[in-house]
């Protein structure tokens, strides 16, 4: 099944305006981009959200057109809301288009992150699909001069019970009428409740939600037919590239504009303060020009090009970061306390500490950040794969100091970002640009531009302590965590601009941890820091992935101090009946067999095999993995062969989709445990490529990843599957090693060479 | 950086004139002269796989790629796969295990395990992984994109079928 490449109508073309965009992106054929984005006089504010038509279409061929303002990330959740629609429409899902994000088209509700899209957007969906249907059975009803009760809505039909030949299409009652019929809604963004009276289906009777719909999107994606923003092309388009600074605050101190002048379609160099751009007709060109100002993969000093900047060196020495991290100002949270901890460790009988440290980690988009504008004094046009395009349309008009409603960001889906990348500065780019030329201008980073610039995963510092009586219980737990901001706002082009306050906000660390044990005295602590070296946004499961490192690999130690079997070691300890329930799961589907950790020294340098196992809390949905892992003590390597995942979210509306998810989680932690680390020096960040930040590959890919779905049942509501199986990951890794080996990881990443120094430090005890 | 010639070009088993800068690489001339967004920027370095062509049968990095290194050689882009406008074998295996997340990559996986079919009809995953070595995918779906080109190379041992269709919980392999 594929979604149908040509036209339809949209809603506003259908009430006779000019400009609507039609179909998302993703769904047109090349010809019909062009067509569709020919440059438009005036921008168009979102639909209201108390409209059936602002959430569907019902177009007269019986095809309809589902318009959400979520995007889809690359998780599928394109398809997932399109059943959740399809199944309350009782519509076929194979007929069923999404608009996603274009801000024209769709309702705000709410960025595309945290793992939020099913738990939230979902039954705003689904309740605005429900009272869809029985609109259509009201119309079926007037046109069958009968009851609305005498009427069956099924597959996109409706008929008289009974009377099978009494069927009409739901375009045929719609008669290319657009749906002005009030649902209601109130309140905003996730918290906004669609259709509060509409009669929603039993779930017993579900034949669409809980099951593998193959995903609307990747035929065209295999075959080249998809376009993603950064195969946008609008008539008259501009390529322009960014020539960032030095280093991350150097001051541009001139320019020497001859040599890209004399450039084949130079058009312009774009200089505002320290930011730079430049604009040609060909995309060859602009990436050559940009190369004449500096914009290379490794500067090799700040006035070595045709821009010159000043020789900033602020940033902290990367060897110092644990410190800087620690000693940064911030405020002291408590968030979770009970008992009393101080005195139940000065009295007991043996007590464990450990540090853990996580680096700076990125992103790392397969493909670099890209937007394209179409900027005018009387409106700006964006089209853009951001995760929060009804956000960014009021963040770009503080930048361009206009109106929202002179704006609208056009939602095209871009590669993978794993929470807030480059693409929300690239639009701000892409504004400036464009501005300054006065035509449509594309901008795509480089791939040092994204490495380089992207906002990173912030590094944290944490410090456990338990204590333990004689019986083998904790009887107290101290959890205190150093977090530098996970979410920096302000915009980069806003920054170089010289007006770094004008959007955005630079915002503080959170300690994300789920506590869950039940020791009789515990207190977690996070230190609520600001911005730490380098510009921070959230990524993928953001400083969670990080607490259950530090969290499980600590459990693991405490159960290794008192030989007991780790899973039981938590069963002991833990309340929580889905907590229990998932690690219970992961065990069965393993085949897991009780005893302690082995805790083997390296034998005559041979490889040594070992099981780890750790479970989170992340927004409600639980994960337990378990893995398998061979250590080669000759070269430090950790090949992980076998990875188990139970994972509880609730009704899952396509399980091959949530179990894509889990896969894609599990291979990218893996990733940022094994190998991620961003590099930098005084003046700028130094991993500016895949060279710089490796990142996993297939030859140290698992041989399978098993994936078991816990209570996906209507009696538990769906929460995220987008996140959390990033979080226990290098937790299990830890603990394997320490299962193989006797030696204990506490720094990430576990690269071979920090994996011989700790092989070497056990054969040393 | 040079005035624009013409350069002719045979793409896909067409040949096509097209106007460029004849110091520019080949992935230009793909994307924004003829519109082919098959093969992506990726990193511009030869680092990352997500541009991969075949020239005359071999994949290559587009993005590194001359374009008059081009010139006289048969290209073959991902929309060239395609055979009467549907996806190919391999595509459809693609398809048929759900191989994708965001799917940027998925060019340069497609191009290259196509390269490796052609001259190794029956590879094992591990001349797979091999083959796919210089290729990156952030998403994670390595397992998906193995098992896709095992449809092809390793028939016999198919056993699962196909992931998606009605199968609500359970493990699997």
């Amino acid at each position: 099944m594929s979604a149908r490449p040509r036209l339809r109508l949209s809603r506003r073309d259908m009430v006779g305006f000019a400009t609507g965009m039609v179909v998302s992106f993703p769904l047109l054929a090349r010809s019909d981009m062009t067509k569709s984005a020919s440059r438009v006089a005036t921008a168009a504010p979102p639909p209201n959200a108390a409209k059936l038509y602002a959430w569907l279409a019902v177009h007269p061929d019986n095809t309809a057109t589902l318009f959400t303002g979520k995007v889809d990330v690359g998780t599928g959740a394109q398809t997932a809301l399109a059943q959740i629609a399809a199944e309350e429409l009782d519509f076929p899902i194979d007929r069923l288009s999404v608009v996603m994000g274009t801000t024209s088209e769709t309702v705000d509700q709410g960025p595309t992150y945290g793992s939020l899209t099913i738990r939230y957007a979902g039954p705003q969906i689904r309740a605005a699909a429900a009272a869809g249907r029985a609109a259509l059975i009201k119309r079926a009803a007037a046109h069958f001069a009968t009851s609305a009760d005498m009427i069956e809505a099924r597959d996109g039909f409706c008929t008289v019970k009974g009377a099978p030949h009494r069927r009409i299409a739901y375009g045929a009652l719609v008669a290319g009428q657009r749906l002005d019929v009030t649902i209601g809604a109130t309140g905003r963004g996730f918290a906004m409740q669609v259709a509060p009276h509409a009669t929603l289906k039993n779930p017993k009777h579900y034949r669409v939600v809980g099951q593998s719909i193959p995903r609307k999107d990747i035929p065209a994606k295999v075959t080249g037919a998809f376009t993603y923003v950064q195969d946008v092309k609008l008539p008259g388009m501009l390529h322009g590239r960014v020539v960032r600074p030095y280093g991350v605050h150097s001051k541009l101190i001139s320019v020497d504009d001859s040599a890209v002048k004399q450039i084949p379609g130079f058009v312009q160099l774009v200089r505002r303060e320290n930011f730079l751009g430049v604009v040609c007709e060909t995309e060859w060109g602009a990436i050559t020009a940009a190369k004449i100002l500096g914009s290379v993969l490794h500067p090799k000093h700040p006035q070595a090009y045709a821009a010159k900047w000043s020789n900033w060196q602020g940033l902290p020495a990367m060897q110092a970061l644990e410190t800087i991290v620690r000693e940064a100002p911030g405020q002291e949270a408590v968030v979770f306390e009970r008992g009393a901890v101080d005195q139940a460790i000065a009295s007991a009988q043996r007590v464990l500490k450990a540090s853990f440290q996580s680096p700076f980690q990125m992103h790392g988009s397969i493909g670099p950040s890209c937007a394209i504008a179409d900027v005018t004094r009387e409106r700006a046009i964006f089209w853009s794969g951001t995760q929060m395009p009804h956000q960014d349309r009021h963040d770009i008009a503080k930048l361009l100091r206009m109106n929202p409603d002179q704006l609208e960001i056009r939602w095209v889906e871009a590669a993978g970002a794993y929470g807030r990348n480059g693409l929300d500065h690239a639009v701000a780019d892409a504004a400036i640009l464009s501005q300054a030329v006065g035509k449509p201008v594309r901008v795509q980073w480089m791939r040092w531009d994204e490495h380089g610039w992207e906002p990173k995963g912030p590094p944290i510092v944490q410090d456990l302590e338990a204590a333990i009586d004689a019986a083998g219980k904790v009887t107290a737990w101290k959890h205190h965590m150093w977090v530098p901001t996970l979410g920096d706002t302000t915009l980069i082009a806003c920054a170089l601009i010289g007006h770094p306050n004008r959007v955005g906000a630079i915002g503080h660390g959170a300690p994300a941890v789920t506590y869950a044990y039940d020791f009789p005295n515990a207190r977690i602590t996070g230190h609520d820091e600001g911005k730490v070296a380098l510009r921070t946004a959230w990524l993928r499961s953001p400083a969670q992935f990080e607490t259950t490192f530090a969290m499980e690999a600590f459990i693991d130690e405490l159960a290794a101090a008192t030989q007991t079997d780790p899973l039981q070691f938590r069963l002991d300890h833990l309340k929580d009946p889905r907590a229990i329930a998932v690690l219970r799961a992961a065990a069965a589907q393993y085949g897991w067999q009780p005893r302690p950790a082995h805790a083997k020294k390296p034998q005559d340098g041979k490889p040594a095999a070992g099981r780890g196992i750790a479970w989170v809390n992340r927004d409600d949905t639980r994960v337990a993995t378990i893995a398998d892992v061979v250590v080669d003590p000759a070269t430090g390597r950790i090949q992980v062969t076998r990875v188990v995942v139970a994972q509880d979210c609730g009704l899952v509306i396509n399980p091959d989709g949530v179990r894509n998810q889990v896969e894609g989680n599990v291979i990218q932690s893996l990733s940022r445990t094994l190998h991620e680390e961003v590099t930098f020096d005084h003046a700028n960040v130094t991993s500016r490529d895949w060279v710089g930040y490796p990142i996993l590959r297939f030859d140290q890919v698992p041989e399978s990843i098993e994936v078991v779905l816990v209570n996906n049942d209507p009696n538990y509501p769906s929460h995220g599957a987008g996140e959390p199986a990033t979080c226990p990951t290098a937790a299990v890794l830890a603990s394997a090693v320490f299962d193989a080996t006797g030696a204990r990881l506490r720094q990430l990443p576990f690269r071979p060479a920090r994996v011989k120094a700790a092989l070497a430090s056990v054969a040393n005890r | 950086m040079q005035m624009t010639k013409p350069i002719m070009l045979t793409i896909n088993g067409q040949t096509h004139p097209i106007e460029a800068d004849p110091t520019s690489k080949l992935l230009y001339a793909l994307r924004d002269n003829l519109g082919l967004h098959g093969p992506k920027f990726g990193c511009g370095l030869s680092e990352c796989g997500a541009c991969t062509v075949l020239i005359d049968g071999e994949a290559v990095h587009a993005c590194v790629t001359p374009l008059t290194a081009a010139i006289g050689h048969q290209v073959t882009t991902l929309e060239g796969l395609s055979v009467g406008g549907k996806p190919n074998a391999l595509q459809q295996a693609f398809i048929d295990e759900q191989a994708a997340q965001c799917g940027y990559c998925l060019n340069g996986m497609i191009m290259t395990a196509q390269a490796l079919i052609t001259r190794n009809p029956h590879a094992t995953r591990d001349e797979i992984k091999a083959a796919l070595q210089g290729n990156l995918c952030r998403c994670g779906t390595h397992l998906r994109i193995l098992r896709a080109i095992e449809r092809i190379t390793q028939p016999q041992n198919q056993t699962n079928p196909s992931p998606t269709g009605s199968a609500p919980t359970g493990a699997t392999p």
